[in-house]
């Protein structure tokens, strides 16, 4: 019971705690520091990519595209499946049309 | 100076019009947006950005409504897009952190004592601002211009642009969650107290 009315007198104190509230002070020299910011040069285009560029999200998500692109190239073009293809369809060809490569050589010396 | 005089002189670019401006409203603006955003630099940042704001684009107001309101409005827009900033980072303060670039106010608020509080009042208010904080964004606002600014209901309505009836009820919730929030807390810590 006691610690029920002890509660309600808290949250009442806290929320009468504003009642005399000052107000506050911005700090001195306002109107300068607005000038300062209003005539400030503005920044070239090179300046405002390189600071796009920086933000942590757009850095982070930029290098994991880059890793998943590199990642999506290896799969898809593993390059020693393609030379085995490749050098399997060229025998095939061969043995098919029994192609062998016939020089000068072997056409003057035929063997008895 | 009286409001359409300076109206006017602000319209034709005049310098020492905004200077006045600023003189006089910079209390106003300051005062709203620290209690939003809840930090004294970055409510200096949003005042700042609210005279800027209203030097560029004084042409286009057209005096239907009083320069408070107007400055009012401006500076909750303002103070409230940098609380959606602030928490569009906290969500990417562990990407940060891996970085070691996180500062730990994003990842862990710190508590706000407002400059204006009486000493012995200190403790409370702090405890009420945490609770204000995690009110709804209509709600926060309703509540910091009647209880900080002193707005009256019909003020409210005006700077909100909406009907005085869903100021009552914005006022009416707001109070009752500051209660559960703040009922909540010290039931978790009342064997501190």
């Amino acid at each position: 019971m006691n610690k029920i009315k002890n509660i309600n007198e808290l949250i009442e104190e806290a929320l009468n705690s504003l009642d005399d509230v000052q107000r506050a002070e911005p700090r001195p020299f306002l109107l300068t520091r607005i000038n300062a910011r209003m005539y400030r040069k503005p920044e070239s285009v090179w300046e405002k990519a390189g600071w796009f560029i920086s933000r942590p999200a757009i850095a982070f998500t930029g290098l994991c595209m880059i890793i998943l692109i590199n990642v999506a190239v290896l799969m898809y073009n593993n390059p020693s499946n393609g030379l085995n293809s490749t050098a399997q369809s060229v025998q095939i060809t061969a043995d098919e049309f029994s192609y062998s490569v016939a020089t000068i050589y072997d056409i003057e010396n035929v063997q008895p | 100076m009286n409001q359409p005089e300076l109206i006017e002189q602000l319209q034709q670019g005049d310098e020492s019009a905004f200077k006045a401006l600023v003189e006089e409203w910079q209390g106003l603006v300051y005062n709203t947006a620290i209690v939003i955003v809840q930090n004294e630099e970055d409510a200096d940042d949003i005042t700042q950005e609210t005279f800027i704001q209203v030097y560029q684009s004084f042409g286009s107001f057209k005096g239907d409504a009083k320069i408070s309101t107007w400055l009012y409005r401006i500076a909750i827009n303002k103070a409230l897009d940098h609380e959606k900033k602030k928490k569009r980072k906290r969500g990417f303060a562990f990407v940060q952190n891996i970085f070691g670039k996180a500062t730990d106010d994003y990842l862990h608020p710190v508590d706000f004592n407002h400059p204006g509080v009486q000493l012995e009042n200190k403790e409370r208010a702090v405890e009420l601002f945490a609770a204000i904080r995690q009110l709804p964004e209509k709600q926060r606002v309703a509540y910091s211009l009647n209880k900080l600014e002193g707005q009256s209901y019909q003020e409210i309505a005006e700077i909100m642009n909406t009907s005085l009836y869903a100021v009552e009820s914005l006022l009416g919730r707001a109070k009752a969650n500051l209660k559960a929030t703040l009922k909540k807390y010290y039931e978790n810590n009342i064997s501190e107290q």
